[in-house]
């Protein structure tokens, strides 16, 4: 059932606190922030009883939720919080003094005023020099934020057209688009994400429908480096209905130019995702160039940023304070590590880790929800807090401030030790989705949960982008560290197809959960319901002529 | 002493008669004053989240309001339903882990 959009509706307020709220106004909550503090754990807690501790006015008790009344600020517990609201007339609303949350005595229920969580998270805030980021700067920031489904000015009516074609060449009734790429040495790395990035729909629209004009690239620059032009004859190649295997030769020139300051220029086996960032490099290079020449590369315009790059959000909150600070950085993919909780054994005495057999499985979310984790900055890593003019201990929490188009994840297999000079792959089965969710792990769903049980929305993205995403693209790999394959397993209209270089199978669901995953895409839901619609074999239309180039074709 | 009958009882538990502070206040007192609460605190949550022990009683508290109906259901009668499974549901080992933070704590604090 979906009932996670109510989640983010105000409930109403109860009518205690309504009246509570005619009569005191904002005033209440006001005094309060005074006595905030945020606790090591991130919980935000009452504090100003510097010389002893809370006790429950009645019976002296310390133990258990005890609540601070927002009128006398007496103290009870929770089994006498409805004794006293009966006893003083007016006192209904409380709040508990560990978690500073508002309670309603008389309703005996927790219940929510965003005004109050306003305060509360305000607190949390700090307006810092190079973060001007305040509460209601979030709100002003959300209605300016330019339209992220940008892409959707490229008329998908066409788009559809221009792979509906069937190719008459061909027997069989393998959609288009699907064509085998040989091998060159070693280049299945390179092999395995073109496929990918020749099916990611708003990439592959991009060049269908002939955006990047290759003769006016040409003109524009002298030399013939262009790594997108290369992408380009490579889209027109796989999508023409020839389904004899494609040599991407181009390609793989141009990047070894490209990369040559990284010395990746060689005929060894190369790491399937640094030739996947490298070659979104290679075309924002070009493309970016001329166009809005920012620096923060989250507003490029390049068909590279525009439909793979997402916004990371980093919080770092000082633990002795509680302030936070928050920055910004742009992100083409997600690296996640392998969550290992599940292959514990809870052996705490020993604090051994022992992979045991069968005793769980790893599971995508759990890697995410380990990449959006709060994570403790150790002792040698204390930043210098703004507030307390020093250096403290702080956790820092990762969360995704802004989905990209297509979501790529990384899932880092490749342990290499500098300390100890050894390299190794992580073989675990890695669970994952065919369909995934990513609201929990948005910023406005991670923040709020940190600063407690929150109903204050302070990052408003959610209207602009769906987190439901489908997935069209896996990368596996298999074998050892130096000497393993890449694999490409493609899901077009429903169903997989298996990429191993030059050859192009069909497989079923199993096989492709069965596999070692090691680069997973993702596409807005939207966008890939969108281009699976029109993917297949057709019937010609009598009129057409079965031979006219589709558009972008040479 | 006595209070002014006009006046109403301010609660103070130096005031009243007979209460000496028991040990488990004086101990409790000790770890907060010390910060070794917090500190324990945190220790147990993860240890908690660690064991699965927190998704168990979330999944608990999902299943009693999903039988109550989610508007017949206060916090309170979540926290009386599920305190006493909690209690019962702790691994051993975090109980032992946390005693011996607590015994290793009094012997350095009551020098």
């Amino acid at each position: 059932m979906a009932t996670k959009n109510l989640l983010y509706t105000n409930p109403k307020l109860c009518q205690h606190l309504a009246d509570y709220k005619l009569r005191q106004g904002l005033s209440g909550y006001k005094s309060l922030q005074n006595c905030l503090k945020t606790t090591p754990n991130g919980r935000t807690s009452i504090y100003k009883w510097d010389t002893e501790i809370p006790r429950c006015c009645f019976c002296n008790g310390y133990q258990g939720r005890l609540f601070l009344c927002l009128i006398c600020s007496s103290i009870s517990c929770s089994s006498h919080a409805l004794l006293h609201a009966q006893s003083e007339d007016g006192h209904d609303v409380v709040v508990d003094i560990e978690r500073s949350e508002l309670y309603c005595c008389l309703c005996s229920d927790q219940v929510y005023d965003p005004d109050f969580d306003k305060v509360v998270v305000s607190k949390n805030m700090m307006d810092m020099p190079n973060n001007t980021y305040t509460v209601d700067d979030g709100i002003r920031r959300s209605s300016k934020r330019r339209k992220v489904n940008s892409l959707m000015d490229l008329d998908f009516r066409k788009s559809k057209r221009l792979v509906s074609m069937r190719d008459r060449r061909e027997k069989s009734c393998y959609p288009l688009g699907l064509r085998g790429l040989n091998n060159l040495g070693s280049t299945c790395f390179m092999n395995s994400v073109l496929q990918a990035l020749l099916h990611a729909p708003p990439f592959r629209n991009y060049f269908l429908s002939g955006r990047h004009d290759r003769e006016t690239c040409k003109k524009r620059s002298a030399d013939r480096l262009c790594l997108a032009c290369n992408i380009d004859v490579i889209f027109s190649a796989v999508y023409s209905g020839d389904r004899t295997p494609y040599s991407p030769a181009q390609v793989l020139y141009s990047w070894w130019q490209h990369s040559a300051k990284l010395n990746l220029a060689s005929y060894e086996q190369q790491d399937a995702h640094e030739f996947f960032i490298s070659v979104l490099d290679g075309i924002h290079e070009r493309e970016g160039n001329g166009r809005t020449p920012t620096k923060d590369n989250g507003d490029c315009q390049c068909i590279a940023h525009r439909v793979f790059s997402g916004l990371l959000r980093s919080d770092v909150t000082c633990m002795a304070c509680g302030s936070t600070s928050t920055t910004y950085d742009p992100c083409l993919d997600i690296s996640l590590n392998m969550d290992t909780s599940n292959f514990s054994s809870i052996d705490v005495a020993n604090k051994s880790v022992t992979p045991k057999e069968n005793s769980g499985i790893c599971t995508l979310s759990a890697c995410l929800d380990l990449f959006s984790r709060p994570e403790k900055l150790g002792s040698d890593q204390k930043l210098y807090c703004q507030n307390c003019q020093e250096k403290q201990d702080s956790f820092k929490q990762m969360s995704i401030s802004r989905l990209p188009l297509v979501l790529s994840l990384h899932i880092k297999r490749f342990e290499h030790s500098v300390v100890r000079r050894m390299a190794r792959k992580i073989d675990w089965h890695l669970q994952f989705p065919f369909s995934l969710d990513m609201t929990s792990y948005l910023s406005s769903s991670i923040v709020r949960n940190r600063l407690g049980n929150r109903i204050f929305t302070f990052e408003n993205n959610e209207a602009d982008t769906s987190a439901e995403f489908e997935i069209f693209a896996v990368i596996t790999h298999s074998g050892m560290l130096e000497s393993g394959h890449y694999v490409t397993y493609l899901r077009l209209r429903n169903q997989w197809y298996k990429c191993d270089d030059a050859w192009i199978t069909e497989v079923d669901e199993a096989t492709v959960r069965a596999s070692q995953c090691y680069m997973i895409f993702y596409a807005q839901k939207m966008l890939y319901y969108k281009a699976n619609d029109g993917l297949s074999c057709m019937p010609l239309s009598p009129m057409r002529d079965p031979f006219f180039p589709i558009a972008g074709c040479c | 002493m006595r209070n002014s009958v006009n006046r109403p009882p301010t609660p103070d538990a130096a005031e009243d008669p007979g209460k000496e502070p028991t040990l488990q206040e004086i101990i409790n007192i000790k770890l907060i004053e010390s910060g070794e609460k917090e500190r324990l605190m945190e220790l147990l949550r993860e240890r908690l989240i660690e064991c699965g022990w927190k998704d168990e009683m979330k999944a608990l508290c999902r299943a009693f309001i999903k039988k109550k109906g989610r508007s017949n259901v206060t916090v309170d009668d979540l926290v009386h339903v599920i305190t006493p499974k909690g209690r019962a549901s702790i691994p051993d080992s975090i109980k032992a882990e946390l005693l011996q933070r607590i015994r290793a704590f009094l012997v350095q604090a009551a020098v």
